[in-house]
C-alpha cells in the first residue's frame, strides 16, 4: 500500500510537469519560422512592418542628458534631428540646416535652417529652438550637459532670423558642422524651457521631437516603441513601427535574434558570429567605426617619456594576434588616431609602420638604457622594469590586457594586471588619473579633429589621458581646426597621423569593426555602423514575406 | 482573552524587532554604498571633463557630507519620500513600485512551484528511501544545486525558444499581444530557472523531515489503529514533517530574491532584481537604499509569516 501512495504522489508531480509543458505547447509560436525564403528580387521599397532593435538598458530620451548613455544613442538619433547629420560618407550632411558657411575670419558659422519643419506636437520649429539648445542647455556650465566639452570653442548662438542661426566662436573650429552631426539633437524650447535635462515626462516618456519617428509608448525596463511622425519634414518613413527592446544580456540578444525576434542588432558577443552566419534569415556584415583602442602610458612616469620605450612597446605587442583572437579578425592595426572609417583623411601607408618584432623592441629598449638583469627582467639603475596596468571590466579589455602582459614579458618587462569594476576604474584612472598604464578606446565624431584627446591643454584633466604635451602636436591640432578647406585639412591631418605614429602620445592598438546582424528581409540600411545608420531609419524597409 | 493578549504582544514584539532590522539595514547600506569606490554613472564616464563632474556632483547634492545626506534621507523617508533616482530623475518609490509586481509574480510562482514539486518529491524519496528512484532524485537535486542559473536560463531559451519555438525567449509579454495567456507563457521558463535555486533545498528538507517523522511512535500508532496509509501520511506524517520545511522556506525567500537578479537579467524581465543590478552598477545611491528597504521588509515579513504559520500547523507551538 505504501507503494500505491507514493505512486499517487509521483503521478501528481508528473502531472504538474506535463501541465507546464502543455501550456507552453498549446499556445502557438508567436514568430513564423525564419526559414522563409529571403526576398532577393524585390521590386522596390514597400511600406509597413515593424523593426525591433535591442538596446542594453532603458534609454534617456534627451541627447544632452548626462544619463544618456550608449544605449540612448540609437533612439535619440532617430528622434532628435541635429543641425547636421553624418552623411553616408560620414561627412556632415544637411538635417535641420540646409546649408552652412563660415565667416572669412573663421570665427563664426552661419546655418540656414530648413523652413516648414514642425515638432511632433505640431508647433513650428525655429531658430529659437537651436539657440535655446545651445545657449540655455549645452553652454550652461552648471547643467553639466553631456558632450558640452565638444563646444568649448562656442561662445554663443545668435538668432539671425527665424531660419538662420550663427555660432560665434572664441577660436577657429572647422569641425563644427561635423560635431553638430554627433549626438547634438535640437531640443524643443516650448517644452523644456523650465527644466531642459530633468523633465522625466520627456526623457522617460513621450518627448516632442522632429525626426521621422516619434515615441508612441515607453515601457520602463521593456521597450520603447516608435511610430511615424506625421509632422516629419522629410519623406514618410516606410516602417510602421520601430521598437527598441531592452535586452541587457548579450547572450539573450543572440538567442532573441536566432528566434527571429530582432531585425537588426550589433553583435557584442563576437564569439556568436559563426552561429549567426549559419542562421537562416539573418545576414552578418562588418562595418567600420570611428573608434580606436589604445594603451596609455602615464607621462608623469619618467620611464614612459622616452619615445624609444613607447616605440619598443608597440613593436613588442603582437597586435595582429590581438585582433585575431579577441576581435576574431574584425579590425585592423592602428598607428594613428584617424580611423579608416574617415576614408577622406585616413593614411593607409602607416598600417605597417610597427610590425611585431620582439628583437627590434629589445634593441630599442637597450638604446633607452634598459638591459636584461638576472632572470631576464630588464633593468635600469638597478631597478626592474615592472609596472601595473589597470583593467576596467568591460568588453574585450580583460583578454587584451592579458595578451599585452604576455607580449611584454617576452621582452623582459613585467606587467601586473589590476582588474577593476568599471565604475571604480573610471574613478581611479580617469577622474583621479592615478594609474601607470591602461588600455581603453576612444569613439569620436566623424571628423579628424582630435584636439580634445591630444592637446596639451587637456592633459591631466580633459581627455588627454596619457598627459602627453608636445608643442608641435598642439600646433598641428590648431592648424586642423583653422581651415575649412578639405584639401588643406587633408594635408594637416596627414601630417598629424605621421607625427602621432612617430611620437606615440598613446600607443595605438587597433581600429575595431562592428559586426551587425540584419534580418534578410530588412533593406535600405546604409553601410554604416548601426549607430550612424539610425539617422537613416526613415529609409529602412521590410520586404513582404 | 489571555491568548489574544499573547498574540498581540507577540506580534508587537516581532514587528518592532522587524522595524529595527529594516532601519539598521538601511543605515548600513546608506553608509556602505556612499563610501564604496566610484560614483554615479553620469559622473563616472570616460567622456566627461573635470568641470562637468563638479557641476553634476553639485546638482545631485553629493557635495554634502554623508552624515548630512543621511539625516536628510531619513527625514524624507519617514514621510514616505525615498528620494530621486540619480539615473532617471524619477522618484525612487515610483521606480520600485513599477518593478515590484513583476518580481513578486516571478518569485511567488517559483516559490509555489518549488513547494508544489518539492514536498511531494521529498515525500516520495522518504517513503522509498534507498530505492533507485530515491538515488535518482537525490542526484537530480545535486545537479539542480550545482547548475549556474544564467547557464540554465540560456540553455532553456535555446531549447524552448530558439529550437522548439514553444515559448518566448524573454520579456514579460508579447509586444502588441498582452494577454494573460501570453504573460503565463513568458513566465514559464524564468519560473523554472528561479525555482532551481531553492527546489533542491526544499526537497532535501522535506525528505529528511519526512524520514524522521515516519519513524516516530505516533505514526506507528496511527498505522496500528488501522488508518489507511494515505491518511497516515497526509494527515499525520506530512503535517509534522512540514514544520521544519516551512522554516526552511522562510529562510529561502532571501535566496529567491537574490536569484531574481540573474533570472531577470537573462529573461529580460523588468523586476527589482535587474533594477538592483542597474542601481548598484550605476551607483544610484537613493535607489540602492530604497531597494534595500523593500528587500529587508520582504524578508522580515516572511519571517513573521513563517512564525504565524508554525502556530497553525504545529498544535504544540504556543505563543509565549
Amino acid at each position: 500500500m505504501r507503494l500505491g501512495l507514493s505512486s499517487f504522489l509521483f503521478r501528481t508531480t508528473a502531472a504538474m510537469l506535463v501541465a507546464t509543458l502543455a501550456i507552453s505547447a498549446c499556445a502557438s509560436p508567436t514568430q513564423p519560422g525564419t526559414s522563409a525564403a529571403p526576398s532577393a528580387a524585390q521590386a522596390g521599397p514597400v511600406s509597413g512592418g515593424t523593426v525591433t532593435i535591442p538596446i542594453g538598458a532603458d534609454p534617456t530620451l534627451n541627447p544632452w542628458s548626462p544619463n544618456a548613455f550608449v544605449e540612448s544613442l540609437f533612439i535619440n538619433r532617430v528622434l532628435f534631428d541635429g543641425i547636421t547629420k553624418p552623411g553616408k560618407d560620414l561627412a556632415p550632411a544637411p538635417d535641420l540646416a540646409e546649408s552652412w558657411t563660415t565667416a572669412s575670419d573663421g570665427l563664426s558659422w552661419t546655418f540656414k535652417l530648413r523652413s516648414g519643419v514642425k515638432w511632433s506636437d505640431g508647433t513650428p520649429f525655429t531658430a529659437d529652438d537651436v539657440a535655446f539648445t545651445f545657449n540655455d542647455v549645452v553652454l550652461k556650465p552648471d547643467l553639466g550637459a553631456q558632450n558640452r566639452a565638444s563646444y568649448a570653442a562656442v561662445k554663443s548662438v545668435t538668432v539671425v532670423d527665424a531660419n538662420t542661426v550663427r555660432f560665434d566662436l572664441s577660436r577657429k573650429f572647422a569641425a563644427l558642422p561635423s560635431f553638430l552631426a554627433y549626438n547634438a539633437g535640437i531640443l524643443p524650447k516650448h517644452v523644456l524651457s523650465a527644466e531642459p535635462l530633468k523633465t522625466t515626462s520627456f526623457n522617460k516618456g513621450t518627448p516632442v521631437s522632429t525626426g521621422p519617428f516619434k515615441v508612441d509608448k515607453y515601457t520602463s525596463g521593456q521597450s520603447v516603441s516608435l511610430v511615424r511622425n506625421e509632422s516629419y519634414f522629410g519623406p514618410k518613413p516606410y516602417l510602421d513601427k520601430l521598437v527598441f527592446t531592452v535586452v541587457a544580456d548579450p547572450n539573450t540578444q543572440v538567442a532573441q535574434a536566432l528566434a527571429g525576434d530582432l531585425q537588426i542588432m550589433i553583435l557584442d558577443n563576437k564569439a556568436a558570429v559563426d552561429r549567426m552566419k549559419s542562421a537562416p534569415g539573418l545576414s552578418v556584415v562588418a562595418r567600420p567605426l570611428v573608434q580606436y583602442y589604445w594603451l596609455s602610458l602615464n607621462q608623469t612616469d619618467s620611464r614612459f617619456t622616452d619615445v624609444r620605450v613607447r616605440q619598443a612597446f608597440v613593436t613588442a605587442i603582437d597586435r595582429a594576434a590581438i585582433i585575431k583572437s579577441v576581435e576574431l579578425g574584425y579590425g585592423s592595426i592602428a598607428n594613428s588616431p584617424i580611423t579608416p572609417a574617415l576614408a577622406a583623411y585616413y593614411d593607409p601607408s602607416l598600417a605597417s609602420k610597427y610590425p611585431y618584432d620582439p628583437a627590434k623592441a629589445t634593441e630599442l629598449l637597450k638604446a633607452a638604457g634598459w638591459t636584461p638583469g638576472a632572470n631576464g627582467v630588464l633593468q635600469k639603475d638597478g631597478k626592474p622594469f615592472q609596472f601595473t596596468m589597470d583593467v576596467g571590466q568591460r568588453g574585450v579589455l580583460e583578454p587584451v590586457n592579458a595578451l599585452i602582459q604576455q607580449d611584454l614579458k617576452k621582452v623582459g618587462v613585467i606587467v601586473d594586471l589590476n582588474t577593476m569594476e568599471w565604475n571604480s576604474y573610471i574613478q581611479k584612472d580617469v577622474v583621479r588619473r592615478d594609474y601607470t598604464a591602461t588600455v581603453n578606446w576612444w569613439t569620436y565624431p566623424s571628423d579628424p579633429d582630435v584636439f580634445p584627446y591630444y592637446h596639451s591643454s587637456a592633459a591631466g584633466k580633459g581627455f588627454n589621458i596619457p598627459g602627453y604635451q608636445d608643442p608641435k602636436l598642439d600646433d598641428l591640432l590648431v592648424q586642423g581646426q583653422s581651415t575649412s578647406d578639405l584639401e588643406a585639412r587633408k594635408a594637416v591631418y596627414k601630417q598629424l597621423q605621421q607625427y602621432t605614429s612617430e611620437v606615440l602620445p598613446y600607443l595605438f592598438l587597433w581600429y575595431p569593426q562592428e559586426i551587425d546582424v540584419l534580418s534578410t528581409s530588412l533593406n535600405g540600411v546604409p553601410e554604416l555602423g548601426l549607430r550612424d545608420a539610425m539617422h537613416y531609419a526613415g529609409e529602412w524597409w521590410l520586404a513582404k514575406k | 482573552m489571555v491568548v489574544g493578549q499573547e498574540v498581540a504582544r507577540f506580534l508587537f514584539q516581532r514587528i518592532a524587532l522587524g522595524a529595527l532590522v529594516i532601519v539598521f539595514a538601511s543605515a548600513l547600506t546608506f553608509f556602505f554604498v556612499n563610501l564604496a569606490p566610484g560614483g554615479p554613472a553620469s559622473v563616472m564616464r570616460f567622456d566627461v571633463t573635470a568641470e562637468q563632474r563638479e557641476a553634476l556632483i553639485k546638482r545631485m547634492g553629493l557635495d554634502k557630507p554623508v552624515t548630512q545626506r543621511y539625516v536628510e534621507w531619513v527625514a524624507g523617508a519617514v514621510h514616505g519620500d525615498f528620494g530621486t533616482s540619480l539615473l532617471t530623475d524619477e522618484p525612487v518609490a515610483q521606480r520600485i513600485s513599477e518593478r515590484l509586481p513583476n518580481t513578486l509574480t516571478l518569485a511567488g510562482a517559483a516559490l509555489l512551484l518549488s513547494i508544489a514539486l518539492g514536498i511531494p518529491i521529498g515525500l516520495i524519496q522518504a517513503l522509498r528511501r534507498g530505492s533507485a528512484l530515491d538515488h535518482f532524485l537525490s542526484f537530480f537535486s545535486a545537479i539542480g544545486l550545482a547548475v549556474p542559473v544564467f547557464w540554465l536560463g540560456i540553455v532553456l531559451i535555446l531549447v524552448f525558444a530558439v529550437s522548439l519555438r514553444l515559448l518566448p525567449s524573454a520579456g514579460v509579454t508579447a509586444t502588441g499581444d498582452d494577454t494573460v495567456l501570453e504573460r503565463i507563457r513568458h513566465l514559464i521558463l524564468p519560473t523554472i530557472v528561479l525555482a532551481t535555486t531553492i527546489l533542491p533545498t526544499v526537497v532535501r528538507f522535506m525528505r529528511s523531515a519526512a524520514i524522521e517523522v515516519l519513524q516516530e511512535d505516533f505514526i506507528r500508532t496511527a498505522h496500528s489503529k488501522g488508518l489507511a496509509p494515505r491518511v497516515v501520511v497526509t494527515r499525520h506524517a506530512l503535517r509534522n514533517a512540514l514544520i521544519p520545511v516551512i522554516s526552511a522556506i522562510g529562510a529561502l525567500v532571501p535566496r529567491l530574491l537574490g536569484g531574481t537578479v540573474v533570472t531577470e537579467s537573462v529573461f529580460n524581465l523588468p523586476g527589482m532584481g535587474r533594477l538592483a543590478l542597474e542601481a548598484a552598477v550605476g551607483r544610484d545611491y537613493p535607489l540602492v537604499i530604497g531597494l534595500t528597504v523593500v528587500g529587508a521588509t520582504i524578508a522580515v515579513a516572511t519571517t513573521l509569516l513563517v512564525d504565524i504559520a508554525y502556530t497553525r500547523i504545529d498544535p504544540r507551538v504556543r505563543l509565549a
